[in-house]
């Protein structure tokens, strides 16, 4: 993927300015930055939330800008959210189908008699499911309603959804916020069973600086919208930029 | 038919793919293993382990979770007359090592990248071990260590194997006798390092044998494979007697959906541990409070009619036509529910093991229809006393199974003879030289024989103690009967003849209290807080004086504190089995236990913990002691109504 001078503004704010960087194919890139460095706004673009006004966005040499989401979806882009968006009425299963939903063909019709094609459709939908379950431990909450879990499991059936769709691409907002050390311990397992397993590249923001540092092939750093710092964590690390933008002082 | 692998080859030509052996939940689907498929992947993985040089006498670590790939790997070992023994799963690195090396062990075979990790920690220090065999491959797909090999990838090298070497399976089986050493069995290890017990295959088939003599299994039984096979009672039960009697074997899903599982299999026979026990008593309790009010109601009104039925049942008497009518209705409108909602609807046995259950808990389980039971034995001697169906009370652990005997010495010390007795200990003759005198096996623990021959277990020998009255006081008897509140999740009473009374340290059970303490609208953030409530103290104190009334005067708890924390396996509180480590928890609590015997309402705690991501902190904080004012048990009450 390769994000190529991304400019967003919304009225007179700017958001982003000139973003640019390049991912290849089954990395780990770490976005990281101050609280409001735009680097969700970022990630926004890249599903089609936002509509970037300058710049492109290119994902397997398509320019994603002027994409409607679901359509981005489509080419392989899964992704996660900051707040936790599921359905809390259904049970994980549930939620996992739902995420795959996409990838389903039969119509109504065939659906209401569930025989041969649309049976066969969904044993496969429920296998990969069930694939998903097994990578990501979520046996015992199989049936239970999301609604009832506690949040580091809902982040993990977050995770689980947003890699029912079989991306090729998976963007993490935020995936540690708010858990103790034994659930990002999970967390970071999983994300690297995923890019081991599938060879998912995985886009990831994170304020886990120990995260980051561990994981990330490359990590690119914004700071009031503009890209300060891109490089290896190690030099990354050493850039005065960086150490300026997040401890202050001269 | 005296071996293992004798048996399983018998059940091969006799079931074939008619009769399923095995079933495993994976991908939420139960997969389904015949005696074919069970034969053919223990020769195929015999094979594999031959090709990459396992050669008889060496030893084979198994380590995971409850798999048909853990028998699997003891059946092969076994056919090369290898020597398999298991490790817990959640063994830290320096029991690992000492298992490792103490066996000389040549292969590992693991479960899943965490054990594997561990292993490969360790590897250098270990070059007896050959290779490391892992049998799921989460984490493990790029790996490139040339000492680790998948499970599925030796069965390959096993196939090939056969090509040239057809027929040499069976050959090996039959050349396999009754008295070669079948597994070792590491014991739990309350004190000193754990020692290998040796036990031959007749040694566990004749534990097996005897068994059915009073508990027959049928092939077409279920049964839960739930306890770690390294632990002796699953060797005799679901490794062998499994074989024998040809159930069907179910493995759960993980050890977390159990609960779910067990209604899934509806299983004939399960084996808890008396831990698991409790805490399956403590759900159903916590869910009953938890439920609609007329649930509530129909609990209330039929428990003590099944109270009631149990009790006649085990003194032999006759209940009476309306309790029986009572609890005819009883077992449809709530026994019957209340089962199934822990899948034990249809058990026949529930067999408990290792530490000791209280008698209001076999109660409590028989009230609503399950027939639990106690056993007991021991790594050393096999299971040798189980709780008859027809001769059975709450008070009495059982009588010995046919073949062994029990006796008890002047001491007081059990003492068990039987044909399942180890052959020894592995590089320990002097251990063995201690234990076992004319054949009789000393076991170090203190019970009695009542007059109709019945044994009942009360607890170690060197944890009983002398009250400053003169008579005996165990700890292990005042702890179970604190556990059986839901509210307790672990206790350690203190006493003896330098003690002028008896105290208790206990641990709350985190999720009851926690849920008792919302339902009356009581903030509390953490474990230590929450502990340390006064509302919470009062709730533990209840319980306490409801123990006091049962225990005897002398052994009553006067003073007791709420432990800012639970005992924990990892700092070495409690066996990997989950008993108390007595002497290390006196050491280690020696101020508060002082304070205890002092008049102090409080004290500090300063105490190491580890984190479970290995970290290493201190807590600092105070601890409140509180006094159990005198209560008056029924037999006083009823004097003083005169």
């Amino acid at each position: 993927m390769r994000v190529d001078g991304v400019s967003l503004a919304f009225g007179g704010v700017k958001v982003l300015t000139s973003v640019s960087f390049e991912m290849a194919k089954g990395s780990i890139v770490s976005v990281i930055g101050p609280n409001g460095a735009g680097k969700t706004s970022l990630v926004n673009c890249i599903n089609g939330f936002y509509r970037p006004q300058n710049g492109t966005i290119l994902f397997n040499d398509r320019d994603l800008t002027r994409l409607p989401s679901h359509r981005i979806a489509k080419l392989g882009i899964g992704r996660t959210f900051q707040q936790i968006e599921l359905y809390t009425g259904l049970t994980t299963v549930g939620n996992l189908l739902a995420g795959r939903h996409m990838l389903m063909s039969s119509g109504m019709v065939s659906a209401a008699v569930f025989f041969g094609r649309t049976m066969r459709e969904e044993v496969t939908h429920r296998r990969a499911v069930e694939e998903i379950i097994d990578l990501l431990e979520m046996e015992q909450i199989r049936d239970e309603v999301v609604g009832n879990l506690s949040y580091g499991l809902r982040k993990r059936v977050e995770l689980g959804r947003a890699l029912a769709i079989e991306p090729t691409l998976l963007v993490l907002d935020e995936p540690m916020a708010g858990m103790n050390v034994e659930e990002k311990e999970d967390m970071v397992r999983f994300i690297l069973d995923i890019h081991e397993l599938r060879g998912t590249s995985i886009l990831l923001i994170e304020h886990d600086m120990g995260v980051v540092m561990d994981i990330s092939d490359t990590v690119v750093v914004l700071d009031f919208g503009i890209k300060i710092a891109e490089g290896s964590p190690i030099e990354v690390a050493k850039n005065p930029a960086v150490i300026k933008a997040y401890l202050g002082g001269n | 038919m005296d071996t293992l692998p004798k048996l399983l080859l018998e059940n091969y030509r006799k079931l074939g793919d008619e009769k399923i052996a095995m079933r495993r939940k994976t991908l939420g689907l139960w997969h389904e293993y015949t005696w074919k498929e069970n034969y053919e992947y223990v020769k195929y993985f015999t094979y594999g382990l031959m090709h990459l040089g396992l050669e008889p006498g060496h030893k084979v670590a198994i380590i995971g979770e409850n798999d048909p790939e853990w028998y699997w790997a003891e059946y092969a070992s076994q056919a090369v007359r290898a020597i398999p023994f298991g490790i817990f799963v959640d063994a830290h690195h320096d029991e690992l090592k000492y298992y490792l090396e103490h066996s000389e062990c040549a292969f590992v075979v693991a479960h899943d990248q965490e054990q594997v990790d561990k292993i490969l920690g360790l590897i250098e220090t270990l070059p007896h071990i050959k290779k490391v065999i892992y049998w799921d491959p989460k984490g493990l797909w790029n790996h490139e260590d040339e000492h680790i090999v998948y499970f599925y990838d030796v069965v390959e090298l096993g196939k090939e194997y056969e090509r040239n070497h057809s027929g040499r399976f069976e050959e090996m089986v039959e050349g396999i006798q009754g008295d070669d050493i079948a597994v070792f069995c590491y014991t739990s290890g309350t004190t000193g390092s754990p020692k290998a017990a040796m036990l031959t295959h007749t040694g566990l088939v004749e534990t097996a044998r005897n068994w059915f003599a009073v508990d027959p299994w049928y092939p077409t039984d279920q049964y839960l494979s739930y306890l770690p096979p390294a632990w002796a009672a699953e060797q005799f039960l679901g490794i062998t007697a499994g074989l024998i009697s040809q159930i069907t074997v179910n493995f759960p899903e993980k050890a977390e959906t159990v609960q779910e599982n067990m209604r899934e299999i509806g299983p004939d026979i399960i084996f808890y541990s008396s831990r698991l026990w409790e805490s399956t008593a403590s759900l159903v309790q916590a869910k009953i409070a938890d439920t609609i009010a007329i649930k509530r109601w129909l609990y209330s009104l039929f428990m003590p009619v099944g109270y009631r039925a149990a009790d006649c049942r085990f003194n032999h008497e006759s209940v009476g036509f309306h309790w029986k009518v009572l609890n005819f209705v009883g077992e449809w409108m709530l026994f019957r529910p209340l089962r199934d909602k822990i899948g034990m609807r249809d058990l026949r046995y529930g067999y408990s093991s290792g530490a000791a259950i209280s008698p209001e808990m076999i109660r409590f389980f028989h009230a609503m229809g399950v027939n639990l039971k106690v056993l007991y034995g021991l790594s050393e001697t096999g299971i040798n006393v189980v709780g008859y169906d027809d001769d059975f009370s709450p008070d009495v652990t059982g009588k010995a199974l046919p073949n062994s005997a029990i006796d008890i010495t002047e001491e007081g010390e059990i003492i068990i003879k039987s044909k399942s007795m180890l052959k020894g200990y592995y590089k320990n003759e002097e251990a063995f030289r201690e234990k076992v005198h004319d054949g009789w096996f000393h076991t170090g623990d203190y019970g009695y024989i009542d007059e109709h021959e019945r044994l009942t277990v009360i607890d170690r020998i060197e944890d009983m103690r002398e009250l400053r009255s003169g008579s005996k006081f165990s700890p292990q008897f005042t702890e179970i009967r604190l556990r059986f509140s839901p509210y307790i999740r672990d206790a350690m009473a203190i006493g003896g003849v330098d003690r002028d009374y008896v105290t208790a340290m206990i641990n709350i059970d985190f999720e009851n209290v926690g849920k008792w303490a919302e339902a009356r609208h009581i903030a509390y953030t953490t474990f230590l807080d929450l502990s340390q409530k006064p509302a919470v103290y009062d709730l533990i104190l209840e319980h306490i004086q409801r123990v006091n009334r049962i225990v005897p005067e002398g052994a009553r708890i006067r003073k007791f504190v709420n432990l800012h924390k639970e005992f924990d396996a990892d700092e070495a509180e409690l066996t990997r089995s989950r008993k108390i480590r007595r002497s290390f928890v006196e050491d280690r609590y020696r101020s508060l236990i002082d304070a205890l015997y002092s008049d102090k309402q409080q004290e500090a705690i300063e105490a190491p913990i580890t984190y479970r991501d290995g970290r290493t902190g201190t807590i600092k904080t105070d601890v409140t002691i509180k006094s159990v004012p005198e209560t008056s048990t029924p037999d006083q009450v009823k004097e003083r109504r005169g």
